[in-house]
């Protein structure tokens, strides 16, 4: 079935890519993902996403610092996250400061041909949010954490996003098949959040943002794995009273099965 | 698009399916939780409800306290662990509660007062659960809770079992408990009569004592037999035989109610993980049950009082160390927080 469907999805890519190439003098850069959905069922435990492109016209040396540049940004949807630091407190290590961050991104991935300190200038890459240095992390107004911290608080964020798989930097991962056509794997692990993703494509002329593409990826679980959470999340009191049930059903089968007389 | 890069594409969508179909059989084991969002290994899962659910026959205990603690130190988020092993006690005292019906060993009136408090309570906990939880405090206190609770309870057991095994060593019988011994207990308002357990009693303290052991239930994720048993034999002096039959009812239906409120909630019950656990717990009780019968009573006690304080200072020690990151982030929502 996967395999069926990642044929599928080369297949059109090919026919979509052939197309491409006839208005390839008028398009800069064209990009297509292996799959457009994630599934999660029962025995997901991660999987990868492939981004192949082509960047016409690009005159890119191999082995050469090139004067083009490409980096690939895959985006989850947004959500808050609260980072907390531990403090001493009467003798016991306690949770004390706490600093929101709003509206950053569930899964961050950003792939390049070179370090992403030299693809653009600084301001290029905040305005496009290229690369971990360049997120926007806005922080919730309310906060006890003292200003000369914050940059603590930013920094470890990153690094526990980073420790659990769900940031990364992956710099000169963007392999050239040929001159012009390029390919790219990130890795989802396991505990992606499910949702919209965006995968957007930079295409860089010595530093000049180019030509730009984007492309959505939907990460959701199916069957029934959907039915179980979307039970749970929507119709809360049938799923606590199906799980009494069950579970008086099973200490009862339990009791009938190993009954000693 | 010549023939060359076609060519080019389909070694690599080959290479692309066969290596994720690899990684796929290489993880047989693997099960996706659907409420905690991870995958865990459920042959790891199925042999914890197991060693739990063997423990729980043996020393005829909930098991509770055991294994939301081992599902916490195994990497899953205490939310739902404490949510989980709620529905796990109730399928591990449905089958018990059945039998004591049979053996008329329930007080059905004490029970239902008790289980009126253990309601109540187990709202109130659910409530506070949520509270907690958006200040980053829950760990902090399901850690101090247990630390508490369990030396606390492990000490008392261990005390009392030593000298018990002390006593049978000397060859001096236990002085026996006069009947009819009255506390401060027995002097409070609005006195009930339980004929079942020939009690005439206060419904202030069994409508307490139901809702602290529904409050503590439902935050720590245990069925709170191992305080409930004491507490009505020492303070309300429920006779013996049945005790456990009262306690169990309560605890069945508190924490059903309990399952009931985590869900609407806290949102964090995990079904899958809940029908793994049990699974594996009915099977292990079966075997427990059986070991148990060949070990003497003070023996058993104290090596529970043991498992209890050990419980307790891994909790302890978590909270003394000094931690390795100083750093933890949250995502408020229903699971993975």
């Amino acid at each position: 079935m996967i395999r069926f469907a990642l044929c599928l999805a080369f297949a059109i890519f090919g026919a979509s890519l052939s197309l491409a190439q006839e208005e390839a003098s008028s398009k800069d850069l064209v990009t297509a993902l292996s799959s457009d959905t994630v599934s999660i069922q029962s025995n997901f435990t991660g999987t990868e996403i492939v981004i192949f492109g082509q960047a016409s016209d690009i005159e890119r040396a191999p082995h050469a610092a090139g004067d083009f540049e490409l980096a690939i940004v895959v985006e989850g949807p947004p959500q808050d996250i609260t980072t907390r630091r531990k403090g001493r407190f009467l003798g016991v290590w306690v949770n004390r400061e706490a600093e929101r961050f709003r509206n950053v991104p569930s899964f961050y991935a950003v792939a390049s041909t070179a370090d992403i300190g030299d693809i653009a200038h600084r301001n290029v890459l905040d305005e496009y949010r290229i690369g971990l240095n360049h997120l926007n992390l806005a922080v919730s107004g309310v906060s006890n954490v003292p200003l000369s911290d914050r940059d603590d608080f930013r920094k470890a964020f990153v690094r526990l996003r980073e420790e659990s798989d769900l940031y990364s930097e992956r710099e000169t991962s963007i392999e050239f098949l040929t001159d012009t056509m390029f390919r790219t794997n990130i890795p989802l692990p396991a505990n992606i959040p499910v949702g919209d993703y965006k995968i957007k494509s930079f295409l860089f002329n010595r530093g000049d943002l180019v030509s730009q593409t984007e492309q959505t990826l939907a990460v959701a679980k199916i069957g029934f794995e959907q039915v179980t959470f979307e039970l749970a999340q929507n119709y809360p009191l049938v799923y606590g009273v199906l799980a009494v049930i069950l579970a008086i059903f099973t200490g009862w089968l339990a009791g009938v099965i190993f009954k000693k007389d | 698009m010549t023939l060359w890069q076609a060519r080019v594409f389909n070694q690599s969508s080959l290479t692309l399916s066969q290596s994720y179909l690899q990684s796929v059989r290489r993880n047989p084991v693997q099960l996706y939780l659907p409420i905690a969002e991870i995958p865990v290994n459920i042959f790891v899962i199925f042999a914890m409800g197991g060693a739990v659910g063997f423990l729980s026959g043996l020393f005829g205990i909930g098991g509770g306290f055991l294994l939301t603690p081992l599902l916490i130190f195994s990497g899953i988020p205490p939310a739902v662990s404490v949510a989980t092993v709620t529905t796990q006690v109730v399928a591990s005292s449905a089958s018990a509660v059945m039998t004591y019906w049979r053996r008329k060993a329930i007080d059905l009136k004490l029970a239902t007062i008790l289980l009126a408090g253990g309601v109540f309570g187990s709202l109130i906990g659910v409530i506070l659960f949520d509270v907690l939880q958006s200040v980053g405090q829950l760990d902090l206190v399901i850690s101090l809770s247990y630390v508490t609770f369990l030396s606390a309870i492990g000490g008392l057991m261990l005390f009392e079992s030593i000298r018990a095994i002390r006593r049978r060593k000397s060859g001096i019988a236990p002085s026996a408990r006069k009947p009819g011994q009255h506390n401060w207990i027995h002097g409070l308002p609005l006195k009930v009569r339980f004929r079942r357990s020939k009690l005439y009693v206060s419904v202030i303290p069994v409508v307490g004592l139901g809702a602290i052991i529904g409050f503590l239930g439902t935050i720590l994720g245990i069925g709170g037999g191992f305080m409930m048993v004491p507490a009505l034999i020492y303070l309300l002096r429920v006779p013996t035989n049945i005790v456990i039959g009262t306690s169990l009812f309560q605890i069945l239906f508190t924490m059903a109610a309990a399952t009931i409120f985590h869900s609407m909630g806290t949102k964090t019950v995990d079904i899958v993980l809940a029908m793994t656990l049990m699974i594996g717990g009915v099977i292990g009780a079966q075997f427990g049950a059986r070991m148990g019968q060949n070990l003497r009573g003070d023996q058993l006690r104290l090596l529970l009082a043991l498992l209890v304080m050990g419980v307790g200072l891994r909790f302890a020690v978590d909270l003394l160390l000094v931690p390795e990151d100083f750093y933890s982030i949250a995502i408020r929502k229903g699971a993975g927080a």
